[in-house]
């Protein structure tokens, strides 16, 4: 691990001048991530900028029917919030089934954003990996490849987003609020992450001196039947292979309303907007999930290690609305 | 003299170390903490196979608070000093030395290069980055069956061979039976499989430690091992340092599963810079040196032929193993398969048997004992083959182990590989195991799930186990060329009040000892349990020990303790018939209490132990102590063995495994402490299970470990275990006075062909007849698209 300075920041000004000033600072949120990375020398930030001091840890209802969630609220903390457990189960869901209780104890929201992909060649500094070190190739690729995406993927890059959070926000079209010294702006959850194209090591639309200050979440009626369900390797402390995000509406038996995300298959976490068209307004049968889900995965390429990843993100899709139609119709 | 009133053995105490170990608040080494002590950090190697070009240190010596930076020209300029190995299997065994820290070539990813001395653990971590190492590629072998081939890249060129050793047991040669190869060629039904046990890593919860202390008259290390007798030996024998002037202490050690029953080069290491350096020094490792460099567990390609007659008696077995040593021969290492050699014909009366195990070099991390080592890798291949064959004929795989097992009227009872069994009763555990399983429910309700097609199949998996525990009589050891004998000793000190230390020469580290052996003692004596303390661990009170591995400390150990105990009172009797003033062969003992028999005259033990400190007034000539040590070698091994049922719910469409039920009817003999007992059961069913569906060590195609931290080996949780039905049957061992088999390993022996036999019978329908361990969902699923392996 390289030495580093540090900075303790109290207010939100104060942090984004500390790191207006120098392009190679970092944020610290509950280091869950940062300092993993740190100590394996795949960042080396010359500058540690401390937040969790930020008064950034309500979750509050707003007057239209939407939540603000600060971006110092703790994983474990938010998901366990009666406001979200009641409005957006999917998200509490989606947070409890990752990491572990000690590690959503610490993580924060903000972190859970930035979190970085678990490919393990981007963690072997001796592997020749583009998103750690651009132009030197990708060890993923014709390698161990078997957690890698299988949407949006480039020739640069395989690499997935691991975060569950992620996943649900994109569901609830979630907004990402940040902040630099140049001002406040608002970053739709869709197009926060970025697809890797030839540029790998860009994985959001934040710049290197903007803060994540809050992220709101809208009122989704539709929110109160939905589910997350994450396919994995063992029940805890695993990261996904494939999840799926979903809320859903029938009326008699068409489908009214419907919200689909998947994650584990992409850079980012994956609205499947073409499988939410095919279902709008088509009956609410095993027939319709199957053709949603082959319509959103039809993109889909692969690699001989990850092949499968395609069959079982279509079966889950189709596993998940079922349990929806049979849960919306209990309730 | 308060006597204890009904026994302690049998008793279900909380265990007495516990509340230190699970607060920390304890002696572990890395809390260990010495005046100008220094911190060491290994530098390793991130190539599998290297040629050491040249390592430049120079950047680093000038690294804040680094006092030294040493390569292996510095600790060993003349190249003599060679890791141990305790088990030369055959004469010609190949025994490639391993230094300290590779001086000229690297063998596998993570052997150490470097190592940095600092005032400071982070400062020695930091400087470790600026060494300067340039490697030259070698060719990498990683595949066992690649590794013998023809013209295949050779881990060590000078060996001219990546073989270690082939080892031979054959029943029609050793006289125990027929020949194998003419029951196979004569039977009527024959089955060949191939099995993999995969690579595993012994992943102990604490990480290893030594703590080496050389300003004192004796050179102190302390280190977080389950051997410190047998480091203290092979430290002598290694570094040259006379035994007398060695000291290692085992201080309390977070677990082991076999992977601290090892030498380390870091222990050595720490040895040669603390006396180089004159100072003491602590080495303590991070949690992925652990899992990259501890040695890694089984890791077998296993081939079995098995032959029987139509109506379902076995004929003959014939194994093939292959055992990857991985780059070095370690302690005990290529003694490893033969740990399972006297084990593939299980509690089965086969005629004629053969077993040939060839070991092999890899540039890997290297293999030896992890839990159950060898035991499991037989059981496996055994009891997968049951079901297979019993498949074959069209049997239920329990009606075909019944036809062959051994009966409880028929011990003991020698066997096709030599042993002879004392004592068993398959039939009781296995009648138990059905009971509580239901087993016939479950059956009917496999059939309707297959009628019905359902896409959540159900598999019953079956597991009759036997294990060898208590190793082990020293001439079966010897017999084997096993470098040291396999008693144990035990020492009882009676103090002045009426207290008693007992010192074992067993090394706990996490088993219980203290609480079990209190018992054991606490029945023999006659008094308290909390009068009684036990001390293990450090070679300085406790210079006689043969250490914990093997299921052995109670059946050897504790047996140990009863002959020591029966001294102490053959010791005191006579200084009790003085104080009563009548006869020794008057005298009774019960309940600590000497008794002169038909009156109510009586002296307690622990007021005898006051007289004879106070030695007024003994009998004439008599010896002032009733201090007693024992030494026990058994005759035999011990054989538990049991009945372990399970029933998985595999779903078709995803692979998914889970397990719905599991019993397990153990017999481990006497129990001292059932909930000890317990507590290693659910252990080693959970370590088994993990075996069968989650963990692997794998490496890429250079030889990197891809499963180097638990997010990527997937060492369950407990939210991936199911609730356990256990329940035990009790068949004294008769090799032993407390009656005691053992239980360190038997749930973890048990349970992986329970668990894979169950996954196979769920869609054996679908044409799946195997699939490799672990049992992952994409195995699973792939096996059932496959229709067949
Ligand atoms: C073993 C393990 C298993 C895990 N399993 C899962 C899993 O199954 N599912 C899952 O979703 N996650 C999983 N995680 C990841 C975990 O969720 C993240 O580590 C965590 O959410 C990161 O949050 P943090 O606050 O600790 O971030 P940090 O480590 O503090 O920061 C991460 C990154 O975010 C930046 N950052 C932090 N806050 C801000 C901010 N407000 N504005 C701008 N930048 C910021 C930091 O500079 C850094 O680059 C796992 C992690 C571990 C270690
Ligand atoms: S997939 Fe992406 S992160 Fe992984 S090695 Fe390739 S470039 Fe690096």
């Amino acid at each position: 691990m390289k030495s580093f300075a540090y900075v303790s920041a109290r207010d939100v000004p104060t942090a984004v001048s500390a790191i207006a000033g120098s392009p190679n600072a970092k944020f610290l949120g509950g280091g869950t991530n940062l300092v993993d990375l740190m100590r394996g020398n795949i960042e080396q930030p010359d500058t540690i900028v401390d937040i969790t001091r930020l008064p950034l840890t309500g979750v509050d209802l707003l007057p239209d029917g939407g939540v603000r969630i600060g971006a110092l609220v703790r994983n474990s903390h938010l998901a366990a919030h009666p406001l979200i457990r009641s409005r957006y189960p999917v998200l509490s869901q989606a947070i409890l089934l990752g990491a572990s209780a000690q590690l959503r104890n610490m993580a924060t929201v903000g972190g859970n954003l930035l979190q970085r992909t678990r490919c393990l060649y981007f963690y072997d500094t001796a592997a020749a990996c583009n998103k750690r070190a651009p132009g030197s190739g990708c060890d993923a690729i014709g390698g161990f490849n078997r957690n890698h995406a299988i949407l949006g993927v480039s020739d640069n890059c395989l690499a997935t987003h691991p975060s569950d959070m992620c996943v649900a926000l994109a569901m609830l079209d979630a907004t990402v609020e940040v902040e630099s010294t140049r001002g406040v702006r608002r970053i739709p959850m869709n197009e926060f992450h970025v697809l890797p194209g030839d540029t790998p090591h860009v994985e959001t639309s934040l710049a290197a001196d903007e803060l994540v200050t809050a992220v709101e979440l809208p009122s989704v009626a539709v929110a109160a039947n939905s589910r997350y369900r994450k396919v994995r390797d063992r029940a805890s402390y695993a990261f996904a292979l494939v999840s799926v995000a979903a809320a859903l509406e029938v009326t008699g038996t068409t489908v009214t309303q419907v919200r689909l995300a998947l994650g584990g298959v992409s850079a980012k976490p994956w609205r499947a907007t073409k499988a939410e068209e095919v279902l709008l307004g088509a009956p609410a049968t095993e027939e319709s999930f199957r053709q949603a889900a082959a319509a959103e995965l039809a993109a889909a390429t692969a690699r001989p290690g990850n092949e499968f990843k395609i069959g079982l993100a279509e079966r889950t899709i189709v596993a998940v609305l079922r349990e929806l139609v049979t849960k919306g119709d209990a309730a | 003299m308060t006597a204890t009133a009904e026994p302690e053995v049998g008793k279900a105490r909380l265990r007495k170390e516990d509340a230190r170990l699970i607060t920390g608040r304890t002696r572990w080494t890395d809390n260990i903490t010495l005046p100008g002590m220094l911190h060491l950090a290994v530098l390793r190697s991130p190539m599998a196979h290297a040629r050491i070009v040249s390592i430049d240190t120079s950047a680093a010596r000038d690294m804040p608070g680094v006092v030294a930076v040493l390569t292996a020209t510095d600790l060993d300029p003349d190249g003599e000093i060679g890791m141990p190995c305790a088990w030369p299997i055959t004469p010609d065994m190949r025994h490639p030395r391993r230094p300290v820290l590779a001086a000229t070539e690297v063998n596998f990813a993570g052997e150490g290069v470097a190592v940095v001395a600092a005032r400071s653990a982070a400062e020695a971590e930091d400087a470790l980055e600026h060494i300067e190492v340039e490697y030259e590629d070698l060719p990498v072998v990683l595949d066992m069956e690649a590794a013998l081939a023809e013209g295949a890249p050779l881990v060590h060129e000078d060996l001219g061979t990546n073989r270690s050793a082939l080892w031979v047991f054959d029943s029609g040669e050793a006289g125990t039976g027929g020949d194998v190869e003419q029951a196979i060629s004569d039977a009527e039904v024959k089955l060949t499989r191939r099995f993999r046990q995969q690579r595993l890593i012994p992943a102990f919860m604490e990480p290893r430690s030594t703590v080496v202390d050389p300003t004192g008259p004796q050179l102190t290390v302390w280190s977080s091992t389950q051997i410190p007798h047998i480091l203290r030996v092979m430290t002598a024998m290694t570094l040259g340092v006379p035994e007398h002037k060695l000291r290692v202490v085992a201080p309390d050690v977070g677990g082991g599963f076999g992977g601290k029953i090892a030498v380390l080069p870091e222990e050595m290491m720490a040895a040669l810079v603390a006396r180089k350096l004159g100072k003491p020094v602590k080495w303590t490792e991070s949690r992925s040196d652990a899992m990259l460099t501890a040695h890694h567990g089984r890791d077998q390609i296993q081939d079995i032929t098995i032959s029987a007659t139509r109506d379902g008696m076995v004929t003959g077995l014939k194994v093939d193993l292959l055992a990857d040593m991985g780059a070095y021969l370690g302690l005990v290492g290529p003694g490893v398969p033969l740990l399972g050699a006297f084990m593939f014909n299980a509690i089965y009366k086969i005629p004629a048997y053969r077993f040939a195990c060839t070991n092999v070099f890899t540039n890997k991390t290297l293999t030896d004992a992890y839990r159950g080592a060898g035991r499991p890798e037989a059981t496996f291949a055994i009891e997968r083959m049951m079901d297979e064959l019993a498949a074959e004929l069209g049997m239920d795989p329990l009606e075909l182990r019944e036809k062959n097992w051994i009966r409880h009227d028929e011990f003991p009872f020698t066997t096709v590989a030599g042993l002879t069994y004392d004592s068993g009763n398959y039939e009781a555990a296995t009648e138990r195991a059905k009971q509580l399983f239901d087993y016939d429910g479950l059956r009917r309700e496999q059939q309707a799930r297959r009628a019905s097609n359902d896409p959540v199949q159900l598999g019953i998996g079956i597991s009759t186990y036997t294990e060898m525990c208590g190793l082990a009589p020293s001439r079966v050891l010897g017999s084997l060329a096993y470098g040291a004998g396999g008693w144990e000793s035990a020492s009882i000190r009676m103090l002045p009040t009426g207290k008693v230390e007992v010192v074992t020469g067993s090394s706990a580290h996490g088993q219980g000892h203290e609480t079990a052996w209190s018992q054991i003692v606490a029945d023999q004596l006659g008094v308290p349990f909390e009068d009684i303390e036990v001390l293990h661990g450090d070679t300085q009170f406790s210079p006689k020990g043969m250490d914990t591995y093997g299921s052995r400390s109670l059946a050897v150990g504790g047996t140990a303790l009863v002959l020591a105990a029966r001294r102490v009172l053959d010791k005191a009797k006579p200084v009790a018939a003085h104080m009563l003033e009548c006869s020794v062969d008057d005298m009774e003992f019960t309940g600590g209490k000497f008794t002169v028999q038909g009156t109510d005259q009586s002296v307690g033990i622990q007021d005898v132990a006051l007289a004879v400190f106070a030695a007024h007034d003994l009998p004439d000539g008599y010896e002032a102590s009733l201090d007693s040590d024992a030494t026990f070698d058994p005759e035999n091994f011990s054989y538990p063995h049991g009945t372990h049922l399970c029933a998985t719910e595999v779903d078709t469409e995803t692979g998914r495994v889970s397990i719905r039920s599991y019993v397990c009817v153990d017999d481990v003999g006497k129990v001292v402490n059932p909930l000890i007992v317990e507590g290693q059961i659910h252990g080693g069913l959970a370590q088994g299970i993990a075996q069968a569906l989650y963990e692997e060590a794998v490496h890429d195609e250079s030889g990197t470990l891809t499963t180097g931290t638990f997010a990527d080996y997937y060492l369950p949780s407990a939210a991936d275990m199911p609730t356990f039905v256990t329940d035990r049957t009790e068949t004294p061992s008769t090799t032993n006075p407390l009656g005691v088999k053992g239980v360190g390993e038997a749930g973890t022996i048990a349970s992986t062909p329970a668990v894979v036999n169950s996954v196979i019978d769920a869609v054996r329908h679908m044409g799946v007849d195997d699939i490799e361990m672990p049992c992952s969902p994409m195995r699973v699923w792939q096996a059932i698209q496959g229709g067949a392996r």
